[in-house]
């Protein structure tokens, strides 16, 4: 046959238009069109929709609470007595050959700690006296004093520890989770972002990005000021009835259009703009925390409407107070989210990096401040989830990108006391969904410089992150640039060690 | 036994194997693909490379039992007595001996790999050994051959070669191609895909009443010949150059290098062949006498991230920013990752780790080292601003050349000058009799009377010095700090990390002839320098010596002085003594910021003036008789004079005034290349397992030895990179580029993997057409507009995109081409055109980023004060590749729309569909504006009847005329919302004006209001957010 006279035959789309039936929902025309959600490009299919996990899985949720900048371990839970005698001396010659530091050069001093410490708990967990409420949850937390990096930068190790690797371009942490497991509610974003200390992490929204995962993986930023998610609200005018009936005509004419060229694409944006109008009410509503009881306000420190003065300063760390609640109003957020099914909660909290070389930056007067901002906030989330059951199935997560040296920074025309960046041995601590709360896992040398038994990689962390969440850390890859690419590396070197687990 | 066992199984797998080839399904992606031969390019090398290269590939440290099966000598090769391979017998092949293996100790791939061959790869490899095993280069690793044109049954149908190779292949799956799409969705998807932007409905109407055989190649060319074609493509290349407009990392601080972003939106307009494109790009600077324009081209590579985080070594990030350059270079034109190859050997494609460092060795000779200031900058000032700089240059140059040329006042006045320096002798430096220092230093007294103490200072110390003086009183004191070379950093401070000083008191007292002893009262001081934080008053005034003082860094190699001053002169006289004492308290965990060379004087002069400290080569001339010095002596001295003398103060002023006035000039400084000179090239060697710290075989510059090789002639440089990589022997940069233009207008590449053309890589869906439209590209003068024109103008490119049923099931991604290309449109196009329907679009070209309105709060940036402000003007509404782009925070609703924040290359965006965008185009103020902008033009342009507003305002979003049930269904939701605005007039004033501005005067607001509402779900249609 001649494909000419086909061709003349279609001048106008209105011919299409003509020939259509009327009146179909989406639904009837899902059916018609043979699919119902489209998988995108590189995404599994159902995108967000809720998947089985690939082994067992302990926890359903992930609260990952990042010190952003790096809190000093030796001077909340790593104990060191004989750190304290050497305070003063110059570093032994041992540490500091071969070794690369930020900011210390020459020979600096030890430095032991100011605070005092005393053991806590059925499971006498050492913890300094700037973590007075932590003390109450220690028997459901597992504290891992051998946390080693490979990264001294505050950005490329945030990269490390988020991505699994110092470059950027890789996902992190909640995109691989929402791309492995999707998430339970669809009227919510599966993976939430807070913030709090006035800046963004060092390494910026790279962390949470999707790197060469598809950018619906990528973290959702929830905002105390503002829209709490951008572009929730309405546009002014615009009152809810009239969205709805805009919404209904936008639907009715993409419908149209859906019988006339049959893309299947154009019934996946029906069903966004569907659950776009459903997130304009719950994201509102879950964010209000003002509707929470007063017991539950007081158990994390959490203070409905707070506007902190770090918010939109230059400088924010001179003006910290130990009164601040945005951290506190944060974790009560995270168990709104994950009470709502949201799969993976990030919080960074900025302004850990007490180098000494400032105000701001003093290990003896500022770390307290930003410990009392939360100390009581993550013991309550401890609190709050157990007593909701929740703790269980929520696995939640406490640490900086590296730890600090057990040496004081020597600043030039400083009188403040500072660490510089230590990758070599930190403290982090996990609690809930599959771990083995109550203990001191692993132990270090006796001025806390080095880890002396089960030092644990950042991959070991990451792998054992998503051995509890269901996805094998080995297993779970996406193909990109003609690699299995993994959380833990191409290379795979990661172990999970037992004694961590539940 | 245990072999005839074996056997025995392979004999059971085969007949097993045999019935499953034979209804063998096809499988996803490969649906489409050929049915018939098993082609060894196609469907074998994938399955080794996915399953067997990881041990047995390229990489010899990870090659297990000494089996490599990516070459075909391998996979032949005898191995005492047994082979992979052997062609034509597969009983006889230990290959698929061991991939049907029962036991997983001999089955292959191993279960701990985690890897499984599935029935039917192993049934296609069986298939393949039984058939001979022939053996292909990876397809992209053959010469680009132009192939024959292939036979075909509907001669009618191709508009040019592209059509014959696409209907081949649909006529062998017995498919059709679809009818042409309307003129109305042609003018539109054309549009969108050559400019960006969508046509107006009067482009389109003369379009579609064009009767003309040539209508649709004359719309065409108008649109390769408009501006915002060179944008449209800028945008597709600056994703591949990873533009950004910050640093990157921590502080990502701001970076001016939008004239790159220029001259490739030019270079595009123009059309630069794509050779001339490439080596301007890689190796512009290295062109013989290159163009500030060339020069600009090379900011390509110089849009790597650099590191201003505190404490970071520069080499490390240097040594990433080369990586990055030779991972882009390997992905933009070759489209493989040679990045694996940075820490072993590559294990699927043929680069090893040493080939790799050498072909980093050529991209490791630029000057740029991760230096906070960009370091090799080039200044591109625009046409007015080089009028301008000429003019002041002129007059500055007239100005200093009056300086040059003193008058006769001037020349007494400097003689007086030069008499009042040698007559300014009455400061008084005897010989101490008294020198000692609390340390217990020894202090040693120099012939020029000053005091030496060597070496690092201790923690803290304080000198008492005093000197017997014959003047008739004391009314100040001068202290003299000397630079000496045998102190710390040759300062006069003996502190050991800078050789600075902190003088943390100076307290003086007189003892008269008769034995009385008064203390000095010292009240005012003055110094030549000052550290900051450090003034010279706090030497006399201090609340804390261990923390304040007189200090004198950065200029702590120079000669400084200061004074400190009684008020009224404390009487003297012969037989006085006066003993000085410095102080030197100041405490920092390093030691010891005590003076190391001093000298001091006293002066019974009233409140004398700071020592003119008259510079080292002046001070030297004018220590010889005024007769005896030579021209350039005299010139020298009265140079010197006129830099300090208040008589020229007026001109010394204006040329201040001249050179802040240059400086504050905006001239873009865009970071560029620039080749190491040859005496500070820099020896590569290879980093072991990618760690630079740990340093391995030094490696000279060398192409990976599975190319063909440096063209004849070509520089062993970077420059010969560029022309190697455009050669026309060159397997890969031509099909690479083919295809990425291809997947612009057709949603995916041929090759879908538009990034990996390498062995992990799918093979094409028309190898044939691929290598065809390469060999058209590169001997067709490289044209990148002639590519495009020969894409659009092709009937495959023109079908109409309407999915049938049938289609869907046969061809659900239409790899096959049997219809028109419909999909979702990119972040920047969602952008302009709202902005374009709506009328506010400014067509402004090129210049410095702008910024859009963003909600507050959005950049928080550490260790970085940078805000956003919205641009004021026409700025506020640019095409979104001019909008500032900061990689740790990118503009939010392009980020949404899936725009990378360009960190790295992006060779392909991951388009994703998420209610988030639904909120961006409903919610965003921009897009509230764009709808109240566009609503007032419906009203404006459609006549005074609804029907005609409402098409006018669907005209210009859709260019095609509404349907009837279109327009019932606007019509019916502008009346229910008219009768709400009506009665909320408030919310109309609001829905109306919010964003745009007052409306005007004589309109109705509740319809204004109720028209934006309509506009809203225009700008929200699937079709309008789509290209179709």
């Amino acid at each position: 046959m001649n494909l000419q006279t086909e061709y003349l035959r279609a001048i106008t789309r209105r011919h299409f238009f003509g020939q259509c039936s009327t009146g179909l929902g989406a639904i009837a025309l899902a059916s018609l069109l043979g699919t119902t959600a489209r998988s995108q490009d590189g995404a599994r299919p159902g995108g967000m929709l809720p998947k089985k996990p690939m082994i067992p899985a302990k926890a359903k949720h992930v609260i990952y609470l990042h010190m952003a900048g790096s809190p000093s371990q030796l001077d909340m839970f790593d104990y060191k007595p004989a750190l304290q005698k050497f305070t003063g001396k110059p570093c032994p010659k041992e540490f500091l050959e071969g070794k690369r530091f930020a900011f210390i050069r020459g020979v600096p001093n030890m430095l032991g700690t100011p605070f005092k410490f005393a053991q806590h708990g059925q499971s006498g967990t050492w913890l300094s006296e700037t973590l007075p409420q932590f003390a109450r949850v220690v028997d459901d937390v597992a504290v891992i004093k051998t946390m080693s990096t490979d990264e001294f930068n505050h950005a490329p190790a945030q990269l490390y520890m988020h991505t699994g690797a110092s470059q950027l371009g890789s996902p992190s942490l909640g995109s691989w989770t929402t791309y492995g497991l999707g998430t339970e509610t669809q009227d919510l974003p599966g993976f939430v972002v807070l913030g709090s200390g006035g800046k963004t992490p060092d390494a910026g929204k790279s962390v949470w990005g999707s790197g060469f995962l598809p950018s619906v993986y990528q973290g959702v930023q929830c905002r105390t000021t503002g829209d709490p998610v951008l572009y929730v609200s309405d546009p002014r005018g615009l009152d809810r009835a009239g969205r709805r009936d805009s919404l209904d005509t936008l639907r009715a004419l993409n419908e149209l259009q859906a019988e006339a060229i049959g893309d299947p694409e154009t019934l996946t944006r029906i069903e966004q703009y569907e659950l776009a109008f459903r997130m304009q009410v719950s994201v509102p509503e879950v964010m209000d925390i003002s509707r929470e009881p007063q017991y539950i306000l007081d158990l994390y420190g959490a203070r409905p409407g707070f506007r902190s003065q770090a918010e939109g300063a230059d400088d924010p760390r001179p003006g910290y107070s130990g009164k601040d609640a945005s951290f506190a109003n944060n974790c009560l957020l995270a168990r709104r989210l994950v009470e709502k099914g949201v799969r993976f909660v990030q919080l960074y909290d900025w302004g850990w990096d007490h180098h000494g070389i400032s105000p701001g930056e003093d290990i003896t007067h500022t770390l307290p401040i930003k410990c009392e901002q939360i100390d009581r906030a993550v013991s309550g989330l401890i609190i709050d989830l157990k007593q909701r059951g929740l703790l269980d199935e929520t696995l939640i997560v406490w640490g900086g990108e590296f730890g600090r040296t057990p040496m004081q920074q020597n600043n030039a025309n400083s009188s403040f006391v500072g660490r510089d960046h230590h990758p070599f041995c930190f403290t982090m601590w996990m609690a809930g969904g599959g771990i083995k709360g109550g203990q001191t896992y692993g132990e270090t040398d006796e001025i806390g410089y080095y880890p002396t038994k089960d030092k644990m990689d950042v991959r070991d962390l990451q792998a054992t992150i998503l051995q509890l969440i269901g996805l094998d850390p080995w297993k779970f890859s996406y193909s990109y640039q003609g690699l299995d690419q993994r959380l833990i590396g191409v290379e795979g070197n990661a172990k999970v060690p037992p004694a961590l687990l539940a | 036994m245990a072999v005839r066992f074996y056997r025995m199984m392979r004999l059971g797998t085969a007949i097993a194997l045999a019935v499953l080839v034979a209804r063998l399904p096809a499988r996803a992606d490969e649906k489409t693909k050929d049915t018939g031969s098993i082609q060894f390019a196609r469907d074998i090398r994938p399955i080794l490379s996915k399953h067997c290269f990881a041990c047995h590939g390229p990489d010899e440290t990870q090659r297990k039992g000494k089996l490599r099966l990516d070459l075909s000598e391998g996979a032949f090769a005898d191995h005492d007595g047994r082979k992979a391979v052997v062609p034509g017998k597969p009983g006889e092949s230990e290959l698929l001996e061991r991939i049907t293996a029962d036991d997983d100790e001999t089955r292959m791939p191993p279960s701990k790999s985690g890897k499984k061959l599935d029935p039917e790869q192993i049934a296609m490899l069986q298939k393949w050994i039984e058939s001979g095993a022939k053996w292909e280069t990876h397809w992209s690793f053959k010469p680009i051959v132009r192939p024959a044109k292939p036979e075909i049954i509907h001669a009618e149908w191709p508009e040019n070669e592209i059509d014959r190779f696409v209907l081949a292949r649909l006529e062998r799956e017995g498919l059709r191609p679809s009818a042409r799409a309307d003129r109305y969705t042609l003018i539109r998807r054309v549009s969108l895909d050559l400019t960006g932007l969508p046509p107006t409905p009067a482009d389109a109407d003369a379009f579609v009443t064009d009767t003309r055989p040539d209508a649709f190649e004359r719309v065409v060319d108008r649109l390769l010949a408009c501006p915002s074609y060179g944008e449209r493509f800028a945008r597709v290349w600056l994703d591949l150059a990873r533009y950004a407009d910050t640093k990157g990392y921590e502080k990502d601080l701001t970076r001016t290098i939008w004239p790159y972003r220029d001259w490739v939106i030019a270079a595009f307009n123009r059309d630069l062949p794509f050779d001339q494109f490439t080596i301007e790009q890689l190796a512009g600077d290295l062109l013989p006498n290159s163009t500030v324009e060339q020069r600009i081209a090379t900011a390509f590579h110089r849009n790597t991230m650099s590191n201003d985080e505190g404490g970071t070594d520069d080499e490390e990030f240097r040594i990433a920013a080369v990586k990055d350059r030779v991972d882009t270079t390997a992905q933009v034109w070759l489209g493989l990752t040679m990045g694996c190859a940075k820490c072993h050997t590559h294990k699927y494609d043929p680069v090893s780790q040493r080939e790799y460092y050498r072909f980093y060795a050529f991209f490791n000779q630029t000057e740029d080292s991760d230096r906070s200031d960009d370091h090799p900058l080039l200044p591109s000032p625009t046409r007015d601003q080089e009028q301008q700089l000429g003019r002041l240059g002129t007059e500055l140059k007239r100005l200093r050349d009056e300086l040059k040329r003193p008058t006769p006042e001037i020349r007494e006045a400097a003689a007086k000058w030069e008499s009042s320096l040698g007559q300014g002798a009455n400061w008084t430096s005897p010989k101490p009799s008294v020198m000692e220092a609390e340390s217990k230093a020894t202090l040693t007294l120099r012939d020029d009377g000053s005091i030496f103490i060597p070496g690092v200072g201790p923690e803290a110390d304080a000198y008492r010095i005093t000197l017997p003086i014959d003047i008739p009183a004391v009314s100040a004191i001068r202290v003299e700090s000397l630079p000496d070379a045998g102190l710390p950093k040759g300062g006069a401070g003996r502190s050991r990390d800078d050789g600075n000083f902190v003088l943390s008191r100076i307290r003086a007292t007189l003892k008269r002839a008769d034995g009385e002893v008064i203390e000095i009262p010292l009240t005012r001081a003055e110094a030549d320098f000052s550290q900051e934080q450090f003034p010279v008053a706090d030497a006399i005034k201090n609340s804390d010596l261990t923390k304040h003082g007189w200090a004198i860094a950065p200029r702590v190699g120079q000669r400084h002085a200061a004074i400190f001053a009684t008020d009224r002169p404390i009487s003297a006289g012969r037989g006085s003594s006066l003993t000085i004492e410095l102080d030197h308290r100041y405490r920092l965990n390093y030691p010891g910021f005590s003076f190391g060379r001093f000298r001091l004087s006293a002066t019974a002069e009233p409140s004398p003036k700071l020592p003119a400290i008259v510079p080292d080569p002046v001070a030297s001339v004018l220590k010889i008789p005024d007769a005896e010095r030579s021209n350039d002596q005299k010139q020298a001295v009265l140079d010197y004079f006129a830099s300090i003398a208040p008589e020229t103060k007026s001109v010394r002023d204006r040329i201040a005034a001249i050179e802040s006035e240059t400086k504050a000039i905006p001239i873009a400084q865009t970071p560029i290349f620039r080749e190491l000179p040859k005496e500070r090239r820099r020896t590569t060697q290879i980093h072991v397992r990618g760690n630079f710290l740990e340093k391995g075989e030094v490696v000279t510059a060398a192409i990976p030895s599975a190319f063909p090789p440096l063209p004849e002639g070509a520089s062993e440089d970077r420059l010969g990179v560029a022309r190697w990589l455009v050669d026309p022997r060159n397997l890969l940069t031509a099909r690479v580029m083919a295809n990425r233009f291809w997947a612009q207008f057709f949603g995916t590449g041929l090759v879908k993997t538009q990034e990996d053309f390498g062995s992990q890589g799918l093979p094409p869906s028309h190898p044939e057409l691929l290598d065809w439209l390469a060999c058209e590209f590169r001997d067709g003068g490289w044209s990148m507009k002639r590519l495009c024109k020969m894409i659009v103008m092709s009937a495959t490119y023109q079908q109409s995109a309407r999915v049938t049923p049938e289609l869907r099931s046969r061809d659900r991604f239409n790899r096959l081409l049997a219809r028109g290309p419909r999909f979702r449109l990119e972040a920047e196009m969602v952008r302009d055109e709202a902005l374009a329907v709506s009328g506010l679009l400014s067509a402004k070209l090129c210049g410095p980023s702008v910024m859009p309105p963003q909600p507050p709060g959005i950049w928080q940036t550490t260790y970085n004060n940078d805000k956003w402000v919205t641009s004021p003007g026409e700025d506020k509404h640019r095409r979104g590749l001019y909008t500032f782009l900061k990689r740790t925070s990118p503009y939010p609703s392009m980020t949404t729309f899936d725009a990378p924040s360009r960190e790295v290359c992006t060779v392909r965006r991951i388009s994703t569909n998420t209610p988030l965008q639904a909120l961006v185009t409903l919610n965003d103020p921009v897009y509230v504006e764009a709808s109240q902008a566009l609503a007032r033009r419906a009203v404006c342009e459609g006549g005074a009847g609804l029907e005609g507003r409402i098409e006018r305002a669907f005209r210009l979003t859709l260019t095609r005329p509404p349907a009837g049930r279109e327009l019932e269904q606007l019509s019916a939701l502008y009346r229910r919302r008219l009768t709400y605005y009506q009665a909320h007039v408030d919310a109309a004033e609001a829905m109306a004006c919010s964003e745009v501005g007052a409306a005007p005067a004589g309109t109705d607001r509740a319809e204004l209001a109720a028209m934006t509402a309509i506009c809203n779900v225009l700008l929200n249609l699937d079709e309008f957010l789509s290209r179709g």
